[in-house]
C-alpha cells in the first residue's frame, strides 16, 4: 500500500512538473497586417537607404545588438551582452552570441561587422549616408574610429576622442554578409543592383521573419521564421506572416482597419474619438520623438528684431501652446519648451521657462517688451511652411491669429517641400560663389527672405546632444542662424569626457534645456503623441514610447 | 499589286514609327535632365545634419546610378541597352525596370481590358437602339446619358461612387486588395467601382459615335433595298446597316485604348489603389525616377503608335476602297 | 447686340482681375491681353461685319434646347466669377471654430475625444445660412471657395484653349497651305505630340517645373493642339483649291496675307466648335493636376477642393461632393454649347 501511494505521489508530481513546464502553447499563424499611408521603402538594400521605411522593412529580417524597452533598459538582441566602454571613454568592446548564422549555414562572425563597418560604411565607393556617426574630429580632421577583430565573437572599436553617446550608435549596428559583400566590393552600381541584397535572401536566423514578397506600392510580406534566435525557447514569432500594405490616403488605412481588413495602423487625431468608440479596436496613445517649432530667422535676411533675445521671447509669450494642441492636434501633443522631450532620461522640469503657457502666456506683457524693445510701430512678418501637410499649414494659421491680437500681421505663404529646402532652408553668403549650404556661417542669408518658419524635427531622447546640429554654431542644420557660445560650450561638454559620469550628463542637459528654454532660437511648441490602433484580438502590446520592441512575441487570441 | 502595296505602305508606316519613337524618347530623357531636381534631394536634409556639403552628397548619390557621366553619354548608353533590352534600374523601388512593369502590368491591363468591354457592349447596343428608335423617348434619355457620360469628371465620379458604394452602403472595400487572385470572383467584384467609372465616359462616346453612324447608313439606298426585298428588320439592321458602321466604330475603340492607358486609367488607378503602370508612373515622377519615366511613356507610345498603325492596315485590308498615298 | 455685350464683359473681366481683384497674375495678364488681340481680330471684327451671317446662325442655335440652357448657365458662372466675390466670405479666412460644419439643412454629430479628461464630448453641427455649403476642415467657407473656383477654371479654359486653338490653327492652315516638306515636317512633328501620353507629360513638366497656374496654363495649351491642327489642316486642304484662294494669288498676294486673311477667317466657324468643344478638356486637366497636388497651391481651384474632400470622405462628405457637380455642370454646359454650334454650323443638319 505504502509503495502504490509512492508511486502515484511520483506520478502526480511529475505530471504537475510537465503541466508547469509546458507553458500553454501559443497559436502560431495567422497574418498581421500593418497598414500605411506613409509611402513605400525604397530599397530592402538598408546600407544604402536614408529613408526609415527601408530600415523598417529590413529590420523585420535582422535584428540589431540591442534595443530599448518603454523606459529606455537595455534589451539585448545580437549581442551576447551588453556593449562595454573602458574607464577612459575610448575602447568599445562588443561580443556577439555565438549562435547567429546566415543563410548559407556558415557562422556570423565578428569578422562580419567589422567588415561592414571598415569596407562598406567607411568606404568611400559606397558613401553610406550616415557615415559621419562613426567619424570624430581629430586635429581639425574628420577621422573614422578604428573597429579591430578580437575573437570569432568579440570585435573592439577604438576612439581618439571621448563622445558619450557613442554607445547608442555602436548599439544599433547590423551586419552585412561579407561572403557576399566580397563580390561586390568597389563598385558601387553593381552593389545597388545586387539581388542577394535587394531581395534579403542572407539574413538566416537574424530576424523574426524571412522576406518573402515586396510588390511596390502595395505590400510587403515577410513570412515566420522557425530559426530565429531568439525563438528557441519561445516558439516566437507567432504569426505565419507579416504584411505591411500600403494605403494611398490615410483615410482609406482607417476604412481598412475598421472592416478587419488590416490588424494595425497609425490613426490621424481627428479620427481618435471614433476608432476608441469600436468594439474591436484598441487606442493606444504613445509619446513621439517628434516635435514641432516655429523657427525664428535670425540671419541677416529676416526681421532684425528677431535677433533680440526679448523680442523672440514676447513672441513666444504670445503664441498658445495649449491652443495648437487642442486646435492642430486635438490634444494630443504635450507642450514643449526645448528639445527633450519628457519622457527622455535626460528631461528636467525645474528652472525651464516655460513661455507659451500659463504663467507666461500673457499677450499684454509682450506687446509691452515689443515697446520696450523699441518696436511699437505695426508689423508685418513673413510665415513660411511646406504646402499639404495639414498640421503644419494649420499651426500657421493660428500662429498668424495669434499674433495678430498683439498688433502682428502675419503673411502666410505654403510652399512646396523642396522649394522650401532649397530657397528658404538653404542659404550662402551673398557676393561669394559658394555652395548653398544648409548652414554656411553667420553671414549667410536664404535665397528668399523669411521671418517665421513652421518646421517639425525628430529628436533621439537617449542623446540629445545629437540636437547640436541645430542648435550649435556650426552645426549643419542650423538654418535659422542661431549662435550662443554658452550653448556650444554646454554642447561640447556634453559631447566630452566629462558627461561619461551620469550625473554629470544630466546636470548639463539640465543647464541647457534652461539657457535654450530662456533664449528662445525657437519658439518650441508640442512634442506630438501618435495614436496606435489595434485589432483586439492581438496580445502581447506594452504601450509606450517604443512599443515595437517585443513585436515578436504579440500574438492572436 | 495590292499586296505589294500594302508592304510597301507597312514598311514606310514602320520607318515613321522608329522616328516618332526616337522623337519621343529624346524629348523625355532632355526633360528629365534638364529639371531642377535631383534623387539626391531627399537624401540632402539627411546628410546636411552631420555638416555634410550638399553638392558633394550629390554628386556621390548621382554616381551610384550612374548620373554623373556627361549627359550624351547617359543618353547612348541608354538607347544602346534599351535595344539590347536592358530598361534601366528603377532607383525609387530598388528593381529593374522591366521588373517593375513585368509585374505591375497585368493590374492595368484587366482594368481598361473589362473597361473597353463593358463600354464597347453597352455603348454599341444602345446606340443601335437608339438610331432604330430615334427620337423615341429612350432615345433622348440615351442621348441625355451620353452626354452626361462624357462630361462626369472621371475621378468625380470615381469618388462619388466610393463614397456611395463603399463608404456608406459597406458594399465594396475602399481600396484594391492585391492579395485575391486574378482569377477569381472576388477580383472581379472589386474591380466593378473602378471599372464603372473608366468604363462610363468611353460609353457615351461609343453610344454617341453608334447612334449617329447608324443613323447616317439607316438613310442609305441599301437599306431601302434590303426592306424591299423583305428581309426581317433585325437581319437588315443586324447585318447590314450595323456592318457598315462597325469599322469606323473600331477604329475610334482602337484609338480610346491608346490614350486611355494614360489618362483616365491613370486617375482611376490612384483612386482606387490599383498598383497598375499608371499609378507606379505617377509614383516615379515624384520620385524623380526618370528610368521609369522614360519606360513608362515609351511604352505607351509604342502601345499607340502599334494600334494605330494595326487599325490602319486592317482597315485597308478590308476595305478594298480605301488607298493610301 | 449680345455679342456686343459678351465683348464688354470679357473686358471686363480683364479690368476687374488686373485692378480690382487681388490676385495678380502678372504673366496671365499678359496672355489675357494677348488673346484679347487676337479675339479682337479675329473673333469681335468678324462678328461685327457679319452680322447678318451671325443672327441667321444664332436662329438655328437657339432652336437647340440644351445648347441654349448650356449657355444660360456658362452666362451665369461668368457672373459668378466676375461678381461672386464681392458678396461671398474670403475664400482663404480660416477658422478652426467653424471647421467641418455641413450644408444647410444637414446635421452631423461629431464625437470629440478630450485626451486630457479621456471622455467623449458630443456635439451636433447643423448647417446654416452663414455657410450655405458647409465650410472645410479648416472653417473655410465652400461657397466662397466654389466662386474663387469658378474663376479660376474659367481662366484656364479660356486661356489655354486659346493658345491650344491659336496654334493649332496656326500649324494647320500653314502646313495645309505650304504643303510639301512643310506640311511633312509639320505632320510629323505633330504626329509625335499626338502620341506622347498627354496627362502623363502635364504631370511630368509641371511637377519638375513647380505649380504656378500661369505655368500650367500655358504647359495645357502648349501640349493640347494636336487635335486642332488636324481637324483645321484637312478643313484649310478643302479650302486650299477654292477659287478665291486662287483668285487672291492670281492678284499678287502674299502667301501670309493669305493665310491670315483668307484661309483663316474661312474657318473660324469650325474653330469655334472645336474651341468650345476643347474647353471642358481643358478645365478637367486643370482639376485633376489640382486634384493630385500638382495644382497652383496660392489658388482655389475646384480639383484642389475635390483632394481634400477625398481625405476626409467619412467625415466631410460635402467637400467632396459639391466641387465635382459645379465641374460636372460647367463640362455639360460646354458640351451641349458646342453641339449645338455644331450642328447649328453643319447645313446638312436639320436644325
Amino acid at each position: 500500500m505504502k509503495g502504490r501511494l509512492k508511486i502515484l505521489l511520483l506520478l502526480l508530481a511529475s505530471v504537475c512538473l510537465l503541466a508547469s513546464a509546458c507553458q500553454p502553447a501559443k497559436e502560431v499563424g495567422g497574418v498581421f497586417i500593418s497598414g500605411t499611408s506613409a509611402g513605400d521603402a525604397e530599397t530592402l538594400n538598408w546600407i544604402l537607404a536614408a529613408d526609415s521605411a527601408s530600415f523598417g522593412y529590413a529590420g523585420h529580417t535582422v535584428d540589431s545588438l540591442v534595443t530599448y524597452d518603454n523606459e529606455w533598459r537595455v534589451q539585448l538582441r545580437t549581442a551576447a551582452r551588453d556593449v562595454e566602454v573602458s574607464d577612459d571613454g575610448l575602447v568599445y568592446t562588443v561580443t556577439i552570441r555565438d549562435d547567429l548564422m546566415w543563410s548559407d549555414g556558415s557562422r556570423v562572425t565578428a569578422e562580419d561587422y567589422v567588415y561592414t563597418l571598415e569596407s562598406l560604411m567607411f568606404s568611400d565607393w559606397l558613401n553610406y549616408p550616415y557615415k559621419s556617426d562613426w567619424q570624430e574630429e581629430v586635429g581639425g580632421e574628420a577621422v573614422f574610429v578604428t573597429p579591430q577583430v578580437v575573437d570569432e565573437t568579440t570585435f573592439t572599436i577604438t576612439r581618439q576622442t571621448v563622445y558619450p553617446e557613442f554607445i547608442y550608435t555602436v548599439r544599433g549596428l547590423v551586419p552585412y554578409p561579407k561572403y557576399i559583400a566580397v563580390k561586390y566590393e568597389g563598385d558601387v552600381e553593381a552593389f545597388t543592383q545586387a539581388p542577394e541584397f535587394n531581395n534579403l535572401t542572407y539574413t538566416g536566423n537574424l530576424g523574426p521573419y524571412k522576406f518573402k514578397e515586396w510588390l511596390r506600392n502595395d505590400k510587403f510580406v515577410v513570412e515566420r521564421n522557425p530559426e530565429y534566435y531568439l525563438g528557441k525557447d519561445t516558439g516566437a514569432p507567432y504569426f505565419g506572416q507579416y504584411i505591411v500594405k500600403l494605403f494611398g490616403t490615410s483615410a482609406t488605412a482607417h476604412a481598412a482597419l475598421e472592416a478587419g481588413d488590416i490588424t494595425y495602423t497609425d490613426i490621424d487625431p481627428d479620427k481618435v474619438s471614433k476608432f476608441k468608440k469600436m468594439e474591436g479596436i484598441n487606442v493606444y496613445t504613445v509619446p513621439t520623438t517628434g516635435y514641432l517649432f516655429l523657427a525664428y530667422n535670425l540671419r541677416d535676411n529676416g526681421w532684425e528684431g528677431l535677433k533680440i533675445k526679448e523680442v523672440r521671447q514676447a513672441l513666444s509669450l504670445a503664441i498658445s501652446k495649449g491652443l495648437i494642441i487642442e486646435q492642430v492636434l486635438y490634444g494630443f501633443g504635450e507642450p514643449a519648451f526645448s528639445f527633450i522631450p519628457r519622457v527622455s532620461p535626460c528631461y528636467v522640469d525645474e528652472g525651464i521657462a516655460k513661455y507659451g503657457v500659463e504663467p507666461l502666456l500673457d499677450k499684454e506683457e509682450a506687446k509691452g517688451l515689443l515697446i520696450n524693445a523699441g518696436y511699437d510701430k505695426p508689423l508685418t512678418l513673413t510665415l513660411v511652411t511646406n504646402a499639404g501637410n495639414d498640421e503644419r499649414e494649420n499651426i500657421g494659421y493660428l500662429v498668424k491669429e495669434e499674433l495678430g491680437a498683439i498688433g502682428i500681421e502675419v503673411e502666410l505663404k505654403f510652399v512646396p517641400w523642396a522649394t522650401l529646402l532649397r530657397k528658404y532652408l538653404m542659404n550662402k553668403t551673398p557676393g561669394t560663389d559658394e555652395e548653398p549650404r544648409y548652414n554656411n556661417g553667420a553671414g549667410a542669408v536664404s535665397e528668399e527672405p523669411w521671418d517665421l518658419m513652421v518646421m517639425g524635427f525628430s529628436t533621439n531622447p537617449l542623446s540629445p546632444s545629437g540636437q547640436d546640429v541645430f542648435y550649435s554654431t556650426k552645426g549643419g542644420l542650423n538654418f535659422f542662424g542661431y549662435s550662443n557660445t554658452q550653448v556650444d560650450e554646454l554642447f561640447r561638454r556634453a559631447k566630452s569626457e566629462e558627461a561619461l559620469d551620469e550625473g554629470a550628463r544630466k546636470e548639463l542637459y539640465a543647464e541647457l534645456s534652461r539657457v535654450i528654454s530662456e533664449e528662445q532660437p525657437v519658439d518650441f511648441l508640442a512634442f506630438q503623441l501618435a495614436n496606435a490602433a489595434f485589432q483586439k484580438k492581438v496580445k502581447g502590446i506594452e504601450p509606450g514610447i517604443n512599443m515595437g520592441y517585443n513585436y515578436h512575441l504579440w500574438y492572436f487570441e | 499589286m495590292r499586296k505589294t502595296w500594302l508592304r510597301d505602305y507597312i514598311i514606310k508606316r514602320l520607318f515613321y514609327a522608329v522616328i516618332i519613337a526616337w522623337g519621343i524618347l529624346t524629348i523625355t530623357f532632355v526633360l528629365v535632365r534638364v529639371g531642377p531636381s535631383s534623387p539626391a534631394d531627399k537624401y540632402l536634409s539627411n546628410l546636411a545634419a552631420r555638416g555634410e556639403d550638399p553638392a558633394q552628397v550629390t554628386a556621390a548619390i548621382e554616381a551610384r546610378y550612374g548620373l554623373d557621366k556627361p549627359i550624351h553619354e547617359q543618353y547612348f548608353n541608354y538607347i544602346g541597352n534599351l535595344v539590347r533590352g536592358d530598361w534601366g534600374w528603377s532607383f525609387s523601388t530598388s528593381m529593374p525596370v522591366i521588373e517593375l512593369i513585368k509585374t505591375h502590368w497585368i493590374y492595368s491591363f484587366q482594368l481598361i481590358l473589362f473597361s473597353t468591354i463593358l463600354a464597347a457592349l453597352a455603348g454599341i447596343l444602345i446606340g443601335i437602339y437608339s438610331a432604330v428608335r430615334q427620337y423615341s423617348k429612350t432615345d433622348y434619355i440615351a442621348t441625355f446619358f451620353s452626354f452626361i457620360g462624357i462630361s462626369i469628371p472621371n475621378f468625380w465620379l470615381g469618388v462619388m461612387l466610393i463614397l456611395l458604394f463603399a463608404v456608406q452602403l459597406g458594399l465594396f472595400k475602399t481600396y484594391y486588395d492585391t492579395s485575391i487572385p486574378l482569377f477569381s470572383l472576388g477580383n472581379l467584384k472589386q474591380l466593378i467601382l473602378p471599372v464603372v467609372t473608366l468604363g462610363t465616359g468611353m460609353m457615351a462616346g461609343y453610344t454617341r459615335y453608334t447612334r449617329s453612324a447608324m443613323l447616317d447608313n439607316l438613310r442609305k439606298d441599301f437599306v431601302r433595298t434590303a426592306r424591299a426585298k423583305g428581309l426581317p428588320e433585325t437581319t437588315v439592321i443586324g447585318k447590314h446597316v450595323f456592318r457598315n458602321a462597325v469599322l469606323p466604330l473600331v477604329t475610334i475603340i482602337m484609338f480610346d485604348l491608346g490614350s486611355i492607358v494614360f489618362g483616365g486609367a491613370y486617375l482611376t488607378e490612384i483612386i482606387f489603389g490599383i498598383p497598375g503602370l499608371g499609378r507606379i508612373s505617377f509614383n516615379a515622377i515624384f520620385a524623380d525616377d526618370y528610368a521609369v519615366v522614360v519606360a513608362v511613356t515609351l511604352i505607351s507610345a509604342f502601345l499607340v503608335l502599334f494600334i494605330n498603325l494595326a487599325t490602319d492596315i486592317a482597315y485597308a485590308y478590308l476595305d478594298p476602297r480605301i488607298r493610301y498615298d | 447686340m449680345i455679342l456686343i455685350l459678351l465683348a464688354a464683359l470679357w473686358l471686363l473681366t480683364l479690368l476687374l482681375d488686373i485692378f480690382v481683384v487681388e490676385r495678380i497674375f502678372d504673366p496671365l495678364g499678359y496672355l489675357y491681353i494677348a488673346l484679347g488681340i487676337v479675339a479682337l481680330l479675329y473673333v469681335v471684327w468678324p462678328l461685327y461685319t457679319g452680322r447678318r451671317l451671325v443672327q441667321y446662325y444664332w436662329q438655328r442655335v437657339k432652336r437647340n434646347r440644351l445648347a441654349v440652357v448650356g449657355l444660360a448657365f456658362i452666362l451665369f458662372l461668368i457672373l459668378l466669377a466676375l461678381f461672386g466675390p464681392l458678396f461671398t466670405a474670403d475664400p482663404t479666412a480660416v477658422n478652426f471654430e467653424e471647421k467641418n460644419i455641413p450644408p444647410v439643412g444637414f446635421s452631423i454629430e461629431e464625437s470629440v475625444y478630450s485626451a486630457e479628461t479621456g471622455q467623449f464630448i458630443t456635439k451636433t453641427a447643423s448647417g446654416t445660412w452663414e455657410h450655405p455649403l458647409g465650410t472645410d476642415n479648416k472653417g473655410r467657407d465652400l461657397l466662397a471657395m466654389l466662386v474663387s473656383g469658378a474663376g479660376v477654371s474659367l481662366q484656364v479654359g479660356l486661356l489655354a484653349t486659346g493658345i491650344a486653338v491659336a496654334l493649332g490653327t496656326l500649324i494647320g492652315v500653314v502646313s495645309a497651305y505650304l504643303g510639301g516638306k512643310v506640311d511633312n515636317i509639320l505632320m510629323r512633328f505633330t504626329d509625335i505630340m499626338m502620341t506622347f501620353p498627354f496627362f502623363l507629360l502635364l504631370v511630368f513638366i509641371v511637377f519638375i517645373f513647380g505649380p504656378s497656374l500661369a505655368f500650367i496654363v500655358l504647359v495645357i495649351g502648349l501640349t493640347g493642339w494636336t487635335g486642332v491642327a488636324r481637324l483645321i489642316r484637312s478643313e484649310a486642304l478643302s479650302l486650299r483649291t477654292r477659287e478665291f484662294i486662287l483668285a487672291a494669288k492670281a492678284l499678287g498676294a502674299s502667301d501670309g496675307r493669305i493665310i491670315l486673311a483668307h484661309l483663316v477667317p474661312n474657318v473660324i466657324s469650325l474653330i469655334v466648335v472645336i474651341a468650345t468643344l476643347s474647353i471642358p478638356g481643358v478645365i478637367l486637366a486643370e482639376a485633376a493636376l489640382s486634384f493630385i497636388g500638382l495644382g497652383d497651391p496660392s489658388v482655389t481651384s475646384w480639383g484642389m477642393i475635390l483632394r481634400a474632400g477625398q481625405q476626409s470622405l467619412d467625415v466631410t462628405w460635402w467637400v467632396a461632393v459639391v466641387p465635382g457637380v459645379m465641374l460636372f455642370l460647367t463640362v455639360l454646359a460646354f458640351n451641349f454649347v458646342g453641339d449645338g454650334l455644331r450642328d447649328a454650323f453643319d447645313p446638312r443638319s436639320n436644325v
